[in-house]
């Protein structure tokens, strides 16, 4: 019986995240995008722990490497997306931000 | 009683995964649609996370499943952080809402921050 | 100024905490034969050597003070969830997002921790840090925010230690150009 839950309740969850995509296809930003793509990855995840637990244990692996993917992906979007290739959100933004925008403008 | 405990949370995970979409599709702001996505889907996996580790078949199975949240969740927080970095480096698309003007207001003047109200 | 001695042991310190961080993920993966040991030994020796690589350690983590927030941070993190689905399903939607900046000057590593746990709590999410102010965006601009990170920093703070002189060659505070 529970088996049979945790499949159903992994079938509308791939339909709630579907409706993610439209967000892909709109944007209007990069980043946009990329959170919806990341809501699909741990959309993802969820389902397939819970096709793990209708009797299928090793989509739990599945879900493992997918998880992992995502963080990556994520990481590899920021540094494709930001100047200078920096990706790390402690250093200092201002050098990044004046490299990036418009030039002329005064920080500090 | 364990697998009434188990529908409950994972209703309750779907719901949150549901606020997330509907966050990521309504909110009128980039920063605004990533806390929907940061927050609510992991509130939901930990929620999917927990039912079905009520059910597991063994410890090792529930170690893997405590490992794949741990892993997402940590991801999340990081991610979340890179990803809104970006956003606001590449500043929002016209038509993408008042969060355009905001984060150059606080950081072109020194005394930007705002008064908290208290 | 910083004795040889000491610093190596403060270094195998660091190591030992990381790999008992790291450790557990070989059972949890499944990896419990005599077999699995032999690859996942050296993984985590591995992994322990670039974790200290990428992040050289400045204050030795307090193991215990990070296991004792844990729960306080899962909660905030329900409450983060339950308030964002909530005016995520309002018809009305109500928002009123807006911009703070707030300084902090905790260590590499614990501005992330600190932004992580920001970007989970109900209504405010970390952008990264500019002239070592951590950009905290809001879902409610009238959101109180000074007090909040103030608690959090300290906790996390607290979490780090003291600074250990040992390793003062590194900068402590603020981020340098990387």
């Amino acid at each position: 019986m529970m088996a049979a839950w945790f499949t159903g309740l992994a079938a509308l969850l791939l339909l709630t995240i579907a409706a993610a995509l439209w967000r892909i296809w709109r944007g209007p930003t990069a980043a946009d995008r990329m959170m919806a793509a990341q809501l699909i990855g741990s959309g993802g995840v969820a389902v397939t722990l819970l096709l793990a637990a209708a009797g299928q244990p090793a989509a739990r692996d599945v879900g493992l490497v997918l998880a992992l993917l995502a963080a990556f992906a994520a990481v590899g979007f920021v540094k494709a997306a930001s100047h200078r290739g920096a990706g790390d959100p402690e250093a200092d933004d201002a050098s990044d931000a004046r490299a990036g925008r418009a030039e002329g403008r005064a920080h500090d | 009683m364990i697998d009434a405990a188990s529908l409950l949370l994972s209703v309750a995970g779907l719901i949150f995964f549901l606020a997330g979409t509907v966050g990521i599709l309504r909110f009128p702001d980039t920063h605004s649609r990533l806390h929907a996505l940061t927050k609510a889907d992991n509130l939901g996996l930990g929620l999917i996370a927990l039912a079905v580790a009520l059910q597991a078949e063994s410890w090792a199975a529930i170690a893997k499943i405590v490992l794949i949240w741990a892993l997402v969740l940590l991801a999340a927080g990081t991610s979340a952080q890179l990803v809104a970095r970006v956003a606001l480096q590449q500043g929002g698309a016209p038509g993408s809402g008042r969060d355009d003007a905001g984060p150059d207001a606080v950081g072109s003047t020194p005394s930007g921050q705002r008064d908290p109200a208290g | 100024m910083t004795d040889r001695p000491g610093k190596h042991r403060a270094l195998l310190r660091s190591a030992l905490k990381r790999a008992l961080i790291l450790a557990p993920i070989l059972p949890a993966l499944g990896a419990d034969t005599r077999e699995a040991l032999l690859l996942g030994g050296p993984a985590v020796v591995a992994a322990t050597w670039l974790s200290l690589h990428l992040l050289p350690p400045q204050r030795p983590l307090r193991l215990i003070r990070f296991l004792a927030l844990l729960p306080g941070f899962l909660w905030r993190s329900l409450l983060g969830g339950v308030d964002v689905a909530w005016r995520a399903f309002h018809p009305r939607m109500p928002l009123n997002p807006g911009w703070a900046s707030v300084p902090s000057d905790l260590p590499d590593g614990g501005k992330v921790a600190l932004g992580a746990e920001f970007s989970l709590m109900p209504g405010t999410l970390v952008a990264g840090t500019r002239d070592g102010r951590l950009l905290v965006h809001m879902l409610d601009a009238d959101q109180h925010l000074e007090g909040a990170v103030r608690l959090e920093e300290a906790r996390i703070a607290r979490m780090l230690g003291q600074p250990d002189t040992a390793h003062e060659s590194l900068p402590t505070s603020g981020a340098g150009p990387s």
